[in-house]
């Protein structure tokens, strides 16, 4: 198994359109990812598609053989309307987990509207994965803190601190045992010292594929196997952990 | 062949920059490259500008050409800083390197101004990192740029990632002192502000040993073909040092 931990669905965007499931499946046979958590991007910058994109996002990966795995997203700042439709989506759409875009979504990760959501993230298991590395929403540290206060929910940094925040993320995992490190974006010295540094069993690998096209994956792949790990190591960050995270089959 | 230079790398002693000049000439072979520009490292962009200054400007003298120096000075440092730029650039370094978020400072400042204007002065190009914080921007340094308009200044790492956003209109605001260097930029990124920039404003840099250079030149090359944007992977910087370039 080789788990894409960052991969966004963008309507329109593929050949083909949104409905063109098979595109992304062959996209990702080409490039070897056999299982991928799915997530949102139009609705992160814009309310208005948030609940067409969640169902187009969950209706796709119903369909994909077990291979996607649908995360939706929400506004947290629209209170019990964000809270009434992360419900939706996990009880009646079957998605698995919460993606949170704190700067794009204009949210801090200290609002009540997150904390809120991460409560019924906890109590349905779901992990809830924030885009982290740019201030001043998007800390590697501001999502420690969060996750100390919700200690019941895995939550997710989805770029392990990029390019100037890597060090605060290897930190921050330490600071919080739920707090889980995506290998997606940070250099490659960086990220020889966060697989170094960092409890290696909560590291997942990712693509951010979907907002580009394929050499996300081909880049990122590449990028990863440059670390040289051992088949321990990439089985952990790859299959073993993902698994258990998002509790795959 | 037309020769590349990587116009950004460090020649670093300690942390994830810690790399030997035999390595990285080692490195520069393997991916095909001809000369690169070498900078100091964290801690001497940081504080040690002196001890970083002639470090490198003695590694560039037993490298047999192949390496071009960069120096830096923090502008913290005021008149005394301006003086070791004048020093730096007697000795030959050739570029001037700020990195505010390791300096203290925003980008704008008017505490640079007067390095700026000397710069300028020297005809030395001002290399700036950028990056998601908000010492640094794009847009930040675009404005800097318009108001040192004797000054040419290289926007390092194109904002990547977050400021990525504010390339297109930096770029569209059309710049005749304001250039592009690629490192740490996502490949497909810079292949979309190749369609935006003038050919002549992109440099490819690798942030070697941040990064492995024969790598992101590899991807480099796809989304700016070689052939299509030869001046990019030497010609530009060459032109904006003085260099001469086959």
């Amino acid at each position: 198994m080789i788990f894409d931990a960052h991969a966004h669905w963008i309507s329109g965007t593929q050949p083909g359109g949104v409905d063109n499931l098979e595109y992304w499946l062959s996209t990702w046979e080409l490039q070897g990812i056999t299982h991928g958590l799915v997530m949102p991007l139009q609705a992160l910058y814009d309310d208005a598609c948030i609940r067409r994109e969640n169902d187009e996002i969950a209706a796709a990966c119903a369909r994909s053989r077990g291979r996607m795995i649908p995360f939706c997203t929400v506004n947290p700042a629209q209170g019990e309307q964000a809270l009434a439709e992360f419900s939706r989506c996990l009880n009646e759409l079957g998605c698995r987990g919460l993606k949170l875009h704190p700067w794009l979504q204009g949210i801090s990760l200290a609002s009540r509207g997150v904390d809120e959501l991460s409560e019924l993230a906890g109590e349905s298991g779901a992990p809830v994965l924030v885009h982290d590395g740019t201030p001043c929403f998007s800390l590697p540290s501001q999502a420690a803190l969060l996750a100390r206060r919700h200690p019941k929910t895995n939550f997710i940094l989805g770029h392990c601190g990029l390019f100037e925040h890597w060090r605060e993320a290897i930190d921050a995992m330490r600071h919080a045992e739920n707090l889980w490190g995506c290998l997606c974006a940070p250099h490659l010295a960086a990220l020889r010292e966060i697989v170094a540094r960092a409890d290696i069993d909560r590291l997942l690998w990712g693509s951010d594929y979907g907002f580009g096209g394929a050499d996300h994956i081909a880049y990122r792949r590449e990028l990863f196997d440059a670390l040289d790990l051992d088949a321990d190591r990439r089985e952990a960050i790859f299959a073993r952990n993902p698994s258990r995270l998002f509790r795959l089959a | 062949m037309i020769e590349i230079i990587d116009g950004y790398c460090t020649l670093g002693t300690e942390r994830e920059t810690q790399i030997a000049p035999a390595e990285l000439l080692r490195r520069m072979d393997r991916a095909g490259i001809g000369r690169a520009v070498v900078a100091p490292d964290d801690r001497e962009i940081a504080v040690n500008n002196v001890r970083g200054n002639d470090r490198i400007l003695e590694e560039c003298r037993r490298a047999g050409g192949r390496f071009i120096p960069a120096c830096t000075v923090n502008p913290w440092y005021g008149p005394a800083g301006c003086e070791e730029l004048r020093r730096a650039a007697a000795a030959g370094a050739r570029m001037l390197v700020l990195a505010p978020a390791l300096q203290g400072y925003c980008l704008g400042d008017e505490l640079m101004d007067d390095l700026l204007l000397l710069a300028g002065d020297l005809r030395m190009p001002v290399y700036v990192h950028t990056g998601p914080h908000s010492a640094s921007s794009p847009a930040q340094l675009a404005l800097v740029a318009a108001r040192h308009p004797r000054t040419s200044f290289i926007l390092g790492h194109c904002g990547s990632t977050d400021y990525a956003y504010d390339m297109p209109p930096v770029i569209k605001a059309g710049m005749q002192n304001l250039y592009f260097e690629a490192s740490l930029a996502r490949p497909w990124a810079v292949g979309a502000y190749g369609k935006l920039a003038p050919k002549q404003a992109l440099i490819f840099g690798s942030s070697a040993p941040r990064n492995d250079a024969g790598f992101e030149l590899e991807f480099l090359r796809r989304y700016l073909p070689p052939a299509e944007y030869p001046d990019v992977y030497g010609g530009n910087l060459a032109r904006l040092l003085k260099e001469p370039h086959s």
